[in-house]
């Protein structure tokens, strides 16, 4: 600050203090974003669903030939008395990520986790209908869970690194499952792997420190690290961008597209611009029902229900 | 007071006579809550301190140059502690041995592997019983199986850590539960979502974190059995030995009995010896303690 503060003269109308002092720094940015002029360069983000849509060239992506990878058939999920998921069936395809949009509480993490059994952990929960895994139930006395989890990652609501080191979260899934026969093979695949999730260069000589101790945006791209290191077939995320800022978040949508064709996603987003960037497919979930599946195209600029189109303009949410 | 940098703000709910009493009335009740917490804290202290300095000024005179060194006699100028506190070690030994492999593996297999019904709710109310059991029960508990029927030798650290196991055991096994069900249920999420097997959830995530807690517990539990008389009394230690136990199975005694017996002895020589004997389990149990504390922050780590 180089001028001095001028009192705010009592004459104007002032509703909050807050008010008035934002009103003054607004006047000394002016002052600033006139000199800076690559800050006005920068590209605007896109404000609008369609510019979103626009922007993915692979939003209208018909299906392919295949099979789907997961197939989920008339799910219905309880805890305790309370319905959560009121018959949800859904088609997870290996080529496409999947965006599952929908207001709070409307079931989105609970349908999630029901594709790698999670909600198995939760006392009181019950899950009925099928879910396949290239074609074979998943809860099928063949299919292991734990194996089934490795297969199908997950990227957790709630940042949950391991209290041990930066490394030591990341490496421990490819440990266990042995999937790195030497020390440098598994260097290797930590580097990728923090590299992929745009985390490597803030943490390359803190390796050893604790998970914990980075900041809520990094834990996230952490755990991103941490379930891509097994490197699974079908990758669940919730909500991977909800601590991120604009950058980071632009790196995890960017790993999201390199990932695509490799591994099936599927994504929970409250970010209706998101979802239209990444994904091919979205879900349009409300009061644990499934109310629209199709192309992300479709769904964002010719929406068939009506409570989609009230809930991708923000009538309601 | 610098110049403020809005002179006349609309806002007079905040400076209002009302609300600087409400202000103070709050900085006043946190004044008294930090008063009384200081006083609980330094009524426990003076107990402490009272004890500790009454028995040094009593037993000072006790610590002759073979105190440490030499057993039990019916000469007072020669009794030393040596014979009771190496028995106390044996107990100890024996007792931990056995309680805390038992008592942390039955506090994970109730946590994480049992299921949740009610043979389990009656599991978790007989543990809960068990540990406010009088001692004493266990003493005739520990005579009637570990003596009458495995005949096991009397008088002997084995028996009594055998004894006092049982009686620790639920301690850690309750302690051990809570430090596990403190662990965040994010963390096994977190494992599991790898793809980690039960197992490896426990033992590589579980334990290590809840380590510190079940470790707590543990010592205060052994802190406990150390200071035990009357369920060794009903085993048979309270003999009058004069050479400290060679092994487990040697006839023993234990400085809890020790003090007990020579508080009974009709020579006034025996009075400052008893001071003296109740200094060394004092420090025994504050070596325990400190040890407790090392290793519950050198385990503890934060999530
Ligand atoms: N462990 C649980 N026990 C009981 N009810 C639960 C549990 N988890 C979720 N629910 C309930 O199930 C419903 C769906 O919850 P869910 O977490 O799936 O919502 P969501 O769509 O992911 O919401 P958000 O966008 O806020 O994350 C909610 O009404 C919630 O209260
Ligand atoms: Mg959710």
């Amino acid at each position: 600050m180089t001028k001095e503060m001028q009192p705010v003269t009592p004459t104007t109308p002032v509703p909050f203090p807050s008010t008035a002092i934002a009103a003054d720094a607004a006047q000394d940015d002016a002052g600033i974003a006139k000199e800076d002029t690559a800050w006005t360069q920068r590209p605007e983000p896109t404000p609008h669903l369609d510019e979103a849509v626009d922007s993915n060239p692979t939003a209208g992506e018909p299906l392919g030939q295949g099979a789907p990878k997961m197939r989920a058939q008339d799910i219905k999920v309880f805890y305790g008395e309370k319905q959560a998921i009121r018959g949800v069936s859904i088609d997870v395809h290996e080529d496409k990520v999947t965006a599952f949009i929908g207001p709070s509480g409307c079931g989105k993490s609970t349908f999630l986790r029901c594709l790698n059994r999670m909600n198995d952990t939760i006392p009181g929960a019950r899950v009925t209908g099928r879910i396949e895994l290239d074609g074979q139930d998943i809860n099928s006395p063949d299919m292991d869970v734990v194996q089934l989890r490795a297969r199908v990652g997950m990227v957790f609501q709630k940042p949950n690194p391991f209290p041990k080191s930066i490394f030591e979260n990341v490496a421990y899934g490819p440990r266990i499952h042995g999937l790195a026969p030497s020390k440098a093979d598994l260097d290797t695949i930590v580097e990728k792997s923090l590299r992929r999730a745009g985390l490597w260069d803030e943490v390359k000589d803190r390796l050893t420190e604790s998970g914990t101790a980075l900041s809520g945006g990094q834990q996230q791209r952490l755990c991103i690290a941490r379930a891509i290191a097994v490197d699974p077939e079908v990758i669940l995320m919730d909500e991977p961008c909800s601590a991120l800022d604009p950058i980071a978040t632009a790196k995890i949508e960017e790993l999201i597209h390199e990932l695509r064709g490799r591994y099936a996603i599927a994504i929970v987003t409250h970010n209706m611009q998101q979802a239209a960037r990444v994904s091919q497919r979205t879900a349009f979930f409300h009061l644990g029902e499934l109310v629209e599946y199709g192309k992300t195209a479709d769904i964002f600029t010719n929406p068939r229900e009506q409570r989609t189109q009230d809930y991708i303009t923000g009538r309601y949410g | 007071m610098s110049k403020p940098l809005i002179q006349a703000g609309p806002a007079t709910r905040w400076s209002g006579d009302e609300m600087k009493r409400r202000v103070a009335r709050r900085y006043a009740a946190e004044r008294r809550f930090r008063a009384l917490g200081l006083a609980a804290v330094l009524l426990s202290l003076a107990f402490l301190a009272f004890l500790l300095v009454t028995m040094i000024v009593r037993g000072a005179g006790g610590f002759s140059s073979t105190f440490l060194t030499a057993s039990d006699a019916t000469d007072p100028a020669m009794a030393g502690v040596w014979g009771a506190l190496k028995g106390s070690m044996l107990t100890i030994l024996v007792t931990m041995a056995l309680a805390f492999p038992i008592g942390v593996l039955a506090a994970v297999y109730l946590e994480e592997f049992a299921r949740r019904n009610r043979w389990n709710d009656l599991v978790e109310v007989s543990i809960n019983n068990l540990a406010a059991v009088p001692s004493i029960i266990f003493g005739l508990l520990g005579l009637a199986v570990f003596l009458k029927v495995m005949n096991l030798p009397r008088s002997a650290p084995l028996v009594g850590g055998l004894t006092l196991a049982l009686m620790t055991m639920p301690v850690i096994v309750i302690a051990g539960r809570n430090a596990i069900k403190a662990v965040p249920p994010s963390i096994r999420d977190a494992a599991l979502g790898v793809g980690a097997s039960k197992m490896q959830v426990v033992f590589h995530h579980v334990l290590p974190l809840a380590l510190p807690g079940i470790l707590t517990g543990t010592i205060i539990g052994m802190a406990r059995a150390l200071g035990e008389t009357a369920p060794l009394l009903m085993i048979g230690m309270r003999a009058f030995i004069a050479a400290p136990p060679a092994g487990v199975t040697s006839p023993a005694t234990v400085l809890p009995v020790q003090i007990f017996l020579w508080s009974d002895e009709v020579d006034r020589a025996f009075v400052e010896k008893t001071s003296a004997a109740i200094i060394v389990l004092l420090v025994f149990m504050l070596m325990m303690n400190g040890l407790a504390i090392y290793l519950r922050n050198k385990f503890e780590r934060r999530w």
